[in-house]
Protein backbone atom coordinates (compact mmCIF):
# COMPACT_ATOMS: atom_id res chain seq x y z
CA UNK A 1 0.00 0.00 0.00
CA UNK A 2 1.44 3.44 -1.24
CA UNK A 3 1.92 5.36 2.14
CA UNK A 4 -0.21 9.00 1.91
CA UNK A 5 2.22 12.40 1.42
CA UNK A 6 0.09 13.97 3.70
CA UNK A 7 -1.78 17.45 3.11
CA UNK A 8 -2.61 18.76 6.52
CA UNK A 9 -5.94 20.91 7.10
CA UNK A 10 -6.64 22.69 10.63
CA UNK A 11 -8.95 20.62 12.61
CA UNK A 12 -11.20 21.12 16.12
CA UNK A 13 -10.51 24.42 16.47
CA UNK A 14 -11.12 25.32 20.01
CA UNK A 15 -10.49 28.96 21.53
CA UNK A 16 -9.80 29.35 25.09
CA UNK A 17 -7.20 31.63 26.98
CA UNK A 18 -3.49 29.99 27.96
CA UNK A 19 -2.82 30.78 31.54
CA UNK A 20 0.34 31.40 32.81
CA UNK A 21 1.05 30.64 36.16
CA UNK A 22 4.35 31.16 38.76
CA UNK A 23 4.84 29.78 42.17
CA UNK A 24 6.44 32.67 44.04
CA UNK A 25 7.73 30.44 46.71
CA UNK A 26 10.24 28.59 43.94
CA UNK A 27 9.52 30.42 40.70
CA UNK A 28 8.06 27.31 38.96
CA UNK A 29 5.83 28.45 35.82
CA UNK A 30 3.26 26.23 34.57
CA UNK A 31 1.34 26.99 31.82
CA UNK A 32 -2.16 25.76 31.19
CA UNK A 33 -5.58 26.04 28.11
CA UNK A 34 -9.04 26.93 30.03
CA UNK A 35 -11.83 27.24 27.58
CA UNK A 36 -13.18 29.33 30.64
CA UNK A 37 -13.84 33.08 29.63
CA UNK A 38 -12.70 35.37 32.43
CA UNK A 39 -9.56 33.90 34.01
CA UNK A 40 -8.53 36.95 36.75
CA UNK A 41 -4.98 37.82 36.92
CA UNK A 42 -3.06 38.00 40.52
CA UNK A 43 -5.08 35.32 42.35
CA UNK A 44 -3.12 33.35 44.87
CA UNK A 45 -3.82 30.15 45.86
CA UNK A 46 -1.58 27.22 47.49
CA UNK A 47 -1.06 24.27 46.32
CA UNK A 48 0.83 21.08 48.06
CA UNK A 49 4.06 23.72 48.09
CA UNK A 50 3.98 25.92 45.49
CA UNK A 51 2.10 29.38 45.92
CA UNK A 52 0.83 29.75 42.97
CA UNK A 53 -0.34 33.31 41.22
CA UNK A 54 -1.76 34.25 37.80
CA UNK A 55 0.79 36.46 35.76
CA UNK A 56 -0.54 36.58 32.58
CA UNK A 57 -3.77 34.90 30.08
CA UNK A 58 -3.28 35.31 27.03
CA UNK A 59 -6.30 34.46 24.08
CA UNK A 60 -5.43 31.65 21.98
CA UNK A 61 -6.73 28.39 20.25
CA UNK A 62 -5.85 24.54 19.88
CA UNK A 63 -6.26 22.83 17.26
CA UNK A 64 -5.43 19.23 15.46
CA UNK A 65 -3.93 18.57 12.33
CA UNK A 66 -5.95 16.62 9.71
CA UNK A 67 -4.72 15.35 5.98
CA UNK A 68 -7.44 15.88 3.67
CA UNK A 69 -6.42 12.68 1.58
CA UNK A 70 -6.18 10.33 3.84
CA UNK A 71 -7.98 11.28 6.85
CA UNK A 72 -5.77 11.00 9.06
CA UNK A 73 -5.77 13.33 12.46
CA UNK A 74 -2.63 14.18 14.37
CA UNK A 75 -3.71 15.57 17.78
CA UNK A 76 -1.58 18.79 19.13
CA UNK A 77 -3.65 18.93 22.44
CA UNK A 78 0.60 19.28 24.26
CA UNK A 79 1.10 22.33 21.83
CA UNK A 80 0.89 25.67 23.88
CA UNK A 81 1.71 27.76 20.98
CA UNK A 82 3.88 29.25 18.69
CA UNK A 83 6.46 31.69 19.47
CA UNK A 84 8.98 34.46 17.49
CA UNK A 85 12.54 34.29 18.09
CA UNK A 86 13.20 38.36 18.68
CA UNK A 87 16.79 37.78 18.65
CA UNK A 88 16.98 38.71 22.20
CA UNK A 89 20.10 36.76 23.15
CA UNK A 90 23.31 36.19 20.08
CA UNK A 91 24.54 33.17 22.34
CA UNK A 92 20.70 30.99 22.14
CA UNK A 93 20.71 27.94 19.67
CA UNK A 94 17.51 29.30 18.78
CA UNK A 95 18.82 32.79 17.54
CA UNK A 96 22.36 30.55 15.98
CA UNK A 97 19.38 28.49 13.76
CA UNK A 98 17.28 31.71 13.33
CA UNK A 99 20.44 34.08 12.03
CA UNK A 100 21.23 30.55 9.33
CA UNK A 101 17.74 30.20 8.43
CA UNK A 102 16.88 33.59 7.46
CA UNK A 103 19.79 33.91 4.84
CA UNK A 104 17.35 30.66 2.87
CA UNK A 105 14.39 32.63 3.76
CA UNK A 106 13.65 30.48 6.46
CA UNK A 107 11.45 31.53 9.12
CA UNK A 108 11.48 30.01 12.30
CA UNK A 109 8.99 29.86 14.45
CA UNK A 110 9.78 28.08 18.32
CA UNK A 111 6.67 25.53 19.33
CA UNK A 112 6.12 25.54 22.93
CA UNK A 113 4.57 22.52 24.82
CA UNK A 114 2.60 23.23 28.28
CA UNK A 115 4.95 23.92 31.44
CA UNK A 116 5.98 22.26 33.33
CA UNK A 117 5.26 18.52 31.90
CA UNK A 118 6.72 19.72 28.30
CA UNK A 119 10.75 20.30 30.22
CA UNK A 120 10.11 16.27 30.26
CA UNK A 121 8.05 15.75 27.50
CA UNK A 122 8.58 17.63 24.31
CA UNK A 123 6.67 18.09 21.15
CA UNK A 124 8.10 14.86 19.35
CA UNK A 125 10.71 15.53 16.09
CA UNK A 126 7.48 13.54 14.18
CA UNK A 127 5.17 16.15 15.39
CA UNK A 128 7.46 19.48 14.75
CA UNK A 129 8.21 18.07 10.85
CA UNK A 130 3.83 17.87 10.57
CA UNK A 131 3.65 21.60 11.81
CA UNK A 132 6.33 22.67 9.60
CA UNK A 133 5.15 20.49 6.53
CA UNK A 134 1.56 22.17 7.36
CA UNK A 135 2.61 25.55 7.45
CA UNK A 136 4.80 25.15 4.46
CA UNK A 137 1.92 23.51 2.24
CA UNK A 138 -0.12 26.71 2.78
CA UNK A 139 2.02 28.99 1.99
CA UNK A 140 3.79 29.74 -1.07
CA UNK A 141 7.27 28.42 -0.93
CA UNK A 142 8.89 29.98 -3.30
CA UNK A 143 9.09 32.95 -1.51
CA UNK A 144 9.91 31.86 2.31
CA UNK A 145 9.52 28.78 3.98
CA UNK A 146 8.95 28.02 7.78
CA UNK A 147 10.62 25.42 10.06
CA UNK A 148 9.09 25.15 13.75
CA UNK A 149 11.65 24.05 16.04
CA UNK A 150 11.73 23.37 19.99
CA UNK A 151 11.16 25.30 22.69
CA UNK A 152 13.76 23.07 24.14
CA UNK A 153 16.68 24.69 22.24
CA UNK A 154 16.43 27.75 24.49
CA UNK A 155 18.78 27.44 27.38
CA UNK A 156 17.07 29.73 29.87
CA UNK A 157 13.49 30.49 29.77
CA UNK A 158 13.75 33.35 32.29
CA UNK A 159 16.12 35.26 29.51
CA UNK A 160 14.30 35.12 26.73
CA UNK A 161 12.42 37.70 25.10
CA UNK A 162 10.58 35.94 22.67
CA UNK A 163 6.87 36.92 21.45
CA UNK A 164 4.05 34.35 21.59
CA UNK A 165 1.71 34.38 19.20
CA UNK A 166 -1.20 35.18 21.27
CA UNK A 167 -4.00 37.65 21.89
CA UNK A 168 -2.60 39.50 25.53
CA UNK A 169 -4.91 41.91 27.02
CA UNK A 170 -7.75 40.89 24.17
CA UNK A 171 -10.45 41.49 27.59
CA UNK A 172 -8.57 44.57 29.24
CA UNK A 173 -10.38 47.40 29.58
CA UNK A 174 -7.37 49.15 29.80
CA UNK A 175 -5.24 50.38 26.88
CA UNK A 176 -2.69 48.57 25.65
CA UNK A 177 0.80 48.26 26.97
CA UNK A 178 4.43 46.72 26.46
CA UNK A 179 4.02 43.15 26.55
CA UNK A 180 6.18 41.81 28.93
CA UNK A 181 8.44 38.63 28.91
CA UNK A 182 6.90 35.92 30.40
CA UNK A 183 8.89 33.18 32.03
CA UNK A 184 11.36 36.15 33.80
CA UNK B 1 -5.80 41.90 -8.36
CA UNK B 2 -2.59 42.75 -6.54
CA UNK B 3 -1.10 44.38 -3.65
CA UNK B 4 -0.28 47.07 -6.33
CA UNK B 5 -4.01 47.50 -7.64
CA UNK B 6 -5.51 47.39 -4.68
CA UNK B 7 -3.08 50.44 -3.54
CA UNK B 8 -3.60 52.53 -6.77
CA UNK B 9 -7.56 52.38 -6.51
CA UNK B 10 -7.90 52.53 -2.60
CA UNK B 11 -4.84 55.05 -1.96
CA UNK B 12 -3.39 52.64 0.97
CA UNK B 13 -0.40 53.64 1.57
CA UNK B 14 2.71 51.34 1.82
CA UNK B 15 4.59 51.44 5.36
CA UNK B 16 7.01 48.90 4.87
CA UNK B 17 8.99 47.54 2.03
CA UNK B 18 8.06 44.73 -0.26
CA UNK B 19 7.29 42.77 -3.21
CA UNK B 20 3.75 42.88 -4.76
CA UNK B 21 1.72 40.24 -3.84
CA UNK B 22 -1.72 38.90 -5.52
CA UNK B 23 -4.77 39.24 -3.55
CA UNK B 24 -7.34 36.39 -3.01
CA UNK B 25 -9.09 36.96 -0.50
CA UNK B 26 -10.11 39.36 2.35
CA UNK B 27 -9.80 38.57 6.83
CA UNK B 28 -11.10 40.56 8.91
CA UNK B 29 -10.19 40.72 12.75
CA UNK B 30 -7.65 42.06 15.53
CA UNK B 31 -7.19 39.09 17.08
CA UNK B 32 -3.45 36.90 16.21
CA UNK B 33 -5.00 33.62 17.08
CA UNK B 34 -8.41 33.74 15.09
CA UNK B 35 -5.98 34.73 11.65
CA UNK B 36 -3.69 32.13 12.76
CA UNK B 37 -6.85 29.57 12.59
CA UNK B 38 -8.55 31.35 9.80
CA UNK B 39 -6.85 33.01 7.33
CA UNK B 40 -5.68 31.78 4.05
CA UNK B 41 -3.00 31.89 1.91
CA UNK B 42 -3.10 35.42 0.00
CA UNK B 43 -5.73 37.29 2.12
CA UNK B 44 -5.68 40.47 2.96
CA UNK B 45 -5.70 41.09 6.99
CA UNK B 46 -7.98 44.18 7.52
CA UNK B 47 -7.48 45.23 11.28
CA UNK B 48 -6.49 48.00 14.21
CA UNK B 49 -4.31 45.74 15.52
CA UNK B 50 -0.87 47.67 15.36
CA UNK B 51 1.73 45.40 17.98
CA UNK B 52 4.66 43.84 16.04
CA UNK B 53 3.05 40.43 16.88
CA UNK B 54 0.71 41.11 13.78
CA UNK B 55 3.93 40.31 11.75
CA UNK B 56 5.00 36.75 12.52
CA UNK B 57 1.84 36.10 12.47
CA UNK B 58 0.94 37.21 9.03
CA UNK B 59 3.97 35.95 7.49
CA UNK B 60 3.31 32.59 9.27
CA UNK B 61 0.08 32.05 7.46
CA UNK B 62 0.86 33.68 4.57
CA UNK B 63 -1.33 36.38 4.32
CA UNK B 64 -0.75 38.87 0.81
CA UNK B 65 -0.83 42.05 3.16
CA UNK B 66 -2.04 43.85 6.63
CA UNK B 67 -3.94 46.72 6.02
CA UNK B 68 -4.03 48.88 9.30
CA UNK B 69 -7.77 50.71 8.83
CA UNK B 70 -9.40 53.57 10.97
CA UNK B 71 -6.07 55.79 10.93
CA UNK B 72 -4.31 53.75 13.63
CA UNK B 73 -0.61 54.49 14.04
CA UNK B 74 1.73 51.62 13.31
CA UNK B 75 4.98 51.63 15.72
CA UNK B 76 8.02 51.90 14.07
CA UNK B 77 8.93 48.48 15.28
CA UNK B 78 6.21 47.20 13.53
CA UNK B 79 7.20 48.49 10.47
CA UNK B 80 11.03 47.63 11.00
CA UNK B 81 9.62 44.07 11.64
CA UNK B 82 7.79 43.58 8.70
CA UNK B 83 10.40 45.12 6.25
CA UNK B 84 12.68 42.67 7.60
CA UNK B 85 10.28 39.46 6.65
CA UNK B 86 8.84 41.34 3.52
CA UNK B 87 5.80 41.35 4.87
CA UNK B 88 3.43 44.41 3.59
CA UNK B 89 1.69 46.69 6.09
CA UNK B 90 -0.58 49.25 4.15
CA UNK B 91 -2.20 51.78 6.10
CA UNK B 92 -5.81 53.77 5.27
CA UNK B 93 -7.76 56.06 7.29
CA UNK B 94 -11.06 54.62 6.20
CA UNK B 95 -12.89 52.52 8.40
CA UNK B 96 -12.75 48.43 8.50
CA UNK B 97 -16.19 48.39 7.46
CA UNK B 98 -15.87 51.41 4.74
CA UNK B 99 -12.70 49.14 3.05
CA UNK B 100 -14.25 46.18 3.25
CA UNK B 101 -17.36 47.56 1.06
CA UNK B 102 -14.84 48.70 -1.47
CA UNK B 103 -13.16 45.97 -1.69
CA UNK B 104 -16.19 43.60 -1.99
CA UNK B 105 -16.68 46.35 -4.82
CA UNK B 106 -14.33 45.12 -6.59
CA UNK B 107 -14.86 41.37 -6.42
CA UNK B 108 -12.98 40.45 -3.36
CA UNK B 109 -14.52 38.03 -0.96
CA UNK B 110 -14.33 36.13 2.19
CA UNK B 111 -11.75 33.35 1.29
Amino acid sequence: MATCTHRWQMAHVRFGLIAFEKCFHCGLVRTYFSAEDGLPLGEEYREDDHFWSRVETAQSFRFDLQCSLCGQVEEFSELMGLMHCTACMEDCPVEQQRRALERERTWLVVAFGFLPQALQRPLSERKLAILTDYFNQRRDVTRSRIKVVPFTLIPDLSRCGGEFLHDVGMLSQEPPGERKPLFS
Amino acid sequence: MTTKDLMERLELRPMSTFEHREVKGVIISDMVSDVMASARQGDLWLTVQTHKSIVPAANLVDVAAVVVTSGKEVPQETIDLASKFGIPILWTSMSTFALAGKLHDLGLRST
